[in-house]
């Protein structure tokens, strides 16, 4: 089923906003966004689940030189599409408007500083 | 896993650790994505792991956090799962499977029917069997507790005396705790206007402790009161209930028991209630009266092996002691105790009967599979058109596969429900039923894991048979079905798998009918077996007198003389008597040897059963006199001694036929010399399926002869309802004596059909399940053939177009049928030789080859899958050639 309409996407959840506020600001691997956003595990990778295959973030496996040099396995790392800083910005907008009660739920990371 | 060289050994176990967790939580996900779902976890780890370690921060804590966080791969995996099989698609296809089995409610039915009996009987089956067979018992250590007997050269299910008990207890080693207590035996409570006759023991004080059961109300018997006569007593938690009211406050109150007052000191919890039938418990008081005689054996022995010993060992070591005893005692000789586990001893000769009841049951489980695979077959290619059109419609067959497999979890899931249902009625059928048949009823409860794994099976089954739609649509190509649709064609190979499930169903219900049908004819064999008496309009009771108020013979003889006419006199009872030993109810034996001829040795020694009865005995039970008289007035205690042998032991005995007027000399403690006044008819004392035994009968009124005379049966001969002379019969007795009981009231007729009872119980059980397998199997035959006369009709209308006479046709169907028929009559019958081997000790007076029996069973399956053939046979003739040959 289709989840948003190009025009006016459906909010994000809340978790979902701070997730991809967090990959906004390049802070890009999982266990890093998890870090930031006071998360757990088992919450964040849905959710990156779900931003992927809504077309919100895309991810990439880090260079396998990179990975060599430091003797490790490559890391995977999201970035943010143009619909999701479309639809981080509308969910941001639509928490602000419905006034405080729903931001006040808000986690622990603050989604303007 | 690649690793960076300089890392600790902290970092490599936590990286190990956590690395474990996320590859099992990987199982969950599906395999297409599971490779790039490890590789992405795997490098936040280590990355982590070793991150930590090289800024020296990967403390306990650190780690803990990390493996922490791998705990999120669970969820995560899931997520994933659930991503990928959409909810939706879920709920769809329930729906359609709802909607597809309600579109055809007869299969439906007839599948959700056929496995839910087999998974309610199977699990109510594995039930039983595993509360009977293989729980341990309620005790703690339960596999410890070894039961004895005592044996010698006569017998091996005999009694220990009481100081050979404490030679053994004093000597022994091998047991942590031995105890004994009297394994038969009853007292009279109470006095005053409600005497009530109750089973009570007498106990060693550590018997309980034994068991490892203590008193929930004050103590058990202390060590003192073995020694000596103590007046004590320990309840069991049924009569406090009854007779006390659950009062707390019986603790150290008196209670009249067998004429003397003893002082409550404990009650027993509920478990042993369940567990031994034993009311009233008293301490054995070594060293008095008869416990200080070692030739009077009375006590079973129960003792709690100490760790590691082995029944086996511990019977080595009782061997020993018996072989010192022997020594020291001339009495004791050939006697030793027999160990047995005391599970053994409970569960006893049920084990064999339960086994081949289950594998009856799973035997019809297996029918009941193999009808709805060959349903479901049958199903699978009539729907492989509709999957042909999915398929081209773009349905993959992964999501073919899921929603027939959603459509057999329905059908599962339903047949679960009913199973479920069928199995606790079952259950509950069986503990109302098998009472007095099957030791631990009482125990018996529905079995979850035999639910569950039944529920498994027939699950399995209809997921395995119900796949084949989507396999057959896949395998010949969209194109091949495609072009084959609408003629009524279908795989011949699930044809051919359906034939095979209907020989073996057939073959396996041909077993079960043969192994049902011999146990009903050995049960008909017995009830044929004349007694030797006629039970019919028997009266019978128990009566005991107080020991105490009727101390010698002629006490006994008199209380019974005036019993038994005032009885008679009661309208409708046309004669009364009395006997000590009524057939299938116990009794005594003794040794004898003829007059001038007595034995060399021990082995030559004879024994007989002893009946003491008052006169008119033979009268009342209608025991045939074959030769002599019975007892009359004549027969005195002071005159000489007589007595009536039975026609058996006459006949081996005095071969010449001349048996009345010989001598025999039995032992009764001090000998007895009686002259043989008559002999009567084989009573078969143990019931119709035993041997009869040697039996000696001697009046009440000569002292000498036989045990004591105080606990006797009433016989009454009455017309019409033996029962309902009952209240006379109270009244009568109170007023001759208010303090004995009037106990165990039962028309002889019950006592004998109740000897049969597990014989019925076995013969009946099987002949049902048999008889659900037969069912079942004929089903399944018409099935099949009424399949293939649809399969076959575009053939049958050619043949018929071309001129083939109904007849013709007729017979071409029958022929198909009735040789999956004979060849699993053929498969059967192999199969019975094999089968009844095993049950032949179940059988009486049949052998495991009965031919009646074959030939029934075999004539009983043709016939029926003869019927089974005709419906559709009779289908095909009217096959109209025109409406096959259009579809073409």
């Amino acid at each position: 089923m289709p989840r948003q309409s190009p025009n006016l996407p459906r909010p994000l959840s809340l978790s979902a906003v701070a997730v991809l506020d967090a990959i906004a600001r390049r802070i890009r691997h999982g266990f890093d966004i998890m870090d930031t956003t006071g998360l757990p595990s088992g919450t964040v990778y849905p959710i990156l689940g779900r931003l992927e295959r809504d077309g919100y973030v895309r991810s990439q496996w880090e260079a396998q030189t990179t990975a060599w040099r430091e003797k490790r396995p490559p890391r995977r790392y999201y970035e943010v599409t143009a619909s999701g800083a479309k639809a981080l910005a509308h969910s941001i907008h639509h928490y602000r408007t419905l006034g405080g009660r729903a931001a006040l739920a808000a986690p622990r990371t603050p989604l303007a500083e | 896993m690649s690793m960076a060289g300089e890392s600790s050994n902290a970092a490599r176990a936590t990286y190990r650790r956590a690395a474990g967790i996320v590859r099992a939580a990987s199982l969950i996900v599906p395999a297409s994505c599971r490779r790039e779902w490890l590789r992405e976890w795997d490098g936040e780890l280590s990355y982590r792991v070793f991150a930590l370690d090289r800024a020296g921060r990967l403390d306990a804590r650190a780690a803990a956090a990390v493996l922490f966080r791998t705990l999120g791969a669970f969820p995560h995996a899931l997520s994933v799962l659930r991503n990928e099989t959409r909810l939706e698609t879920m709920l769809h296809d329930i729906r359609y499977a709802l909607r597809s089995s309600l579109r055809r409610p007869t299969f439906t039915l007839l599948v959700v029917l056929t496995l839910g009996v087999g998974i309610g009987a199977n699990s109510a089956m594995f039930s039983i069997v595993n509360s009977v067979l293989l729980q341990p018992l309620p005790y703690e250590r339960s596999e410890e507790l070894v039961y004895m007997f005592g044996a010698f050269k006569g017998g091996n299910q005999a009694s220990i005396s009481p100081p050979d008990f404490l030679d053994y207890r004093e000597r022994q080693t091998v047991f942590s705790s031995l105890a004994a207590r009297t394994a038969f035996g009853n007292a009279v409570i109470g006095g005053g206007d409600r005497p009530e006759r109750v089973p009570a023991s007498i106990a060693t004080a550590n018997f309980f402790s034994t068991l490892g059961v203590q008193p929930i109300l004050g103590r058990a018997f202390r060590p003192d009161e073995e020694q000596g006569a103590h007046d004590v007593v320990i309840i069991s938690h049924g009569l406090w209930q009854q007779r006390f009211g659950e009062h707390p406050g019986v603790l150290g109150t008196s209670v009249i028991i067998d004429g003397r007052p003893h002082t409550v000191v404990g009650v027993l919890p509920p478990l042993l209630d369940r567990m031994i039938n034993v009311q009233v418990w008293r301490p054995v008081p070594f060293g008095t009266g008869d416990t200080a005689v070692r030739r009077f054996h009375f006590l079973r022995g129960l003792g709690r092996l100490a760790p590691g010993v082995t029944v086996a060992q511990a019977q080595r070591e009782m061997d020993n002691i018996a072989r010192q005893l022997e020594q020291t005692y001339p009495e004791n000789e050939s006697w030793k105790l027999r160990l047995v586990p005391y599970r053994e001893l409970i569960v006893g000769d049920v084990g064999r009967t339960l086994i081949v009841l289950l594998g009856a049951v799973g035997l019809v489980l297996l029918i009941a599979c193999g009808n709805v695979a060959s349903l479901l077959l049958a199903r699978a290619s009539a729907r492989s058109g509709e999957m042909a059109i999915r398929t081209a419609l773009g349905a993959s067959r992964p999501r073919l596969v899921r929603q027939l497999l959603t459509e057999s979890l329905v059908l599962g899931l339903a047949a679960g429900t009913v199973g479920l249902g069928l199995a606790y009625y079952l259950v509950q059928g069986v503990r109302a039923a098998g009472a007095g048949i099957l030791p631990r009823l009482s125990e018996l409860a529905l079995d979850q894991t035999a639910l569950f794994f039944t529920f498994a099976l027939s699950l399995a089954t209809s997921l395995v048979f119900g796949l084949a739609p989507a396999l057959h649509a896949a395998k010949g190509g969209v194109s091949a079905v495609l072009t084959s649709l609408g003629r009524g064609s279908g795989g011949r190979t699930g044809a051919r798998t359906r034939d095979v499930l209907v020989v073996v169903q057939v073959a396996v219900s041909f077993v079960m009918l043969i192994v049902a049908g011999l146990l009903v004819r050995s049960l008909w064999q017995i009830q044929r077996v004349d007694p030797a008496f006629d039970p019919h309009g028997v009266f019978t009771a128990e009566i005991a007198l107080p020991e105490i108020k009727y101390p010698v013979r002629a006490d006994a003889d008199r209380f019974w003389s005036t019993l038994t006419d005032r009885v008679r006199s009661i309208p409708g009872v046309e004669t009364a008597a009395g006997t000590n030993l009524l057939p299938l109810r116990g009794g005594g034996d003794t040794y004898f040897y003829v007059d001038g001829r007595p034995p060399a040795t021990d082995a030559d020694k004879l024994n007989a059963t002893v009946s003491v009865v008052t006169d008119g005995y033979f009268e009342t039970m209608r025991i045939p006199v074959k030769s002599g008289r019975t007892f009359t007035g004549t027969d005195r205690a002071d005159g000489p001694g007589v007595m009536l042998i039975n026609e058996g032991l006459a006949r081996r005995l005095f071969p010449g036929g001349n048996a009345v007027g010989q001598r025999l000399v039995v032992d009764f403690g001090k000998p007895f010399r009686g002259e043989i006044v008559g002999v009567v008819s084989d009573v078969r004392l143990y019931g119709q399926a035993n041997e009869v035994p040697d039996q000696m009968y001697f009046s009440i009124r000569q002292p000498g002869a036989g045990f004591g005379a105080t606990r006797m049966r009433l016989v009454a001969r009455v017309q019409g309802d033996p029962t309902a002379i009952t209240p006379q019969v109270r009244v009568v007795l109170r007023e001759l004596d208010s303090d004995v009981p009037l106990a165990s009231v039962e028309p002889m007729e019950e006592i004998l059909s109740g000897s049969i009872r597990n014989v019925r119980f076995r013969a009946g059980l099987l002949a049902g399940f048999a008889g659900a397998a037969f069912l079942l199997a004929v089903i399944g035959l018409y099935g099949v053939l009424a399949y293939s006369v649809t399969r076959r009709s575009r053939e049958l209308g050619i043949r018929i177009a071309l001129g083939a006479r109904s007849a013709e046709v007729f017979r071409l169907v029958v022929r198909e049928g009735m040789l999956l028929v004979a060849l699993g009559v053929a498969l059967g019958l192999a199969g019975s030789f094999a089968a009844t081997r095993f049950v032949s000790g179940m059988l009486f007076d049949v052998a495991s080859t009965d031919a009646n029996v074959f030939v029934a069973v075999t004539l009983a399956l043709l016939g029926s899958g003869l019927a089974a053939c005709v419906l559709p046979a009779r289908r095909a003739t009217r096959v109209d050639a025109m409406e096959a040959l259009r579809s073409e």
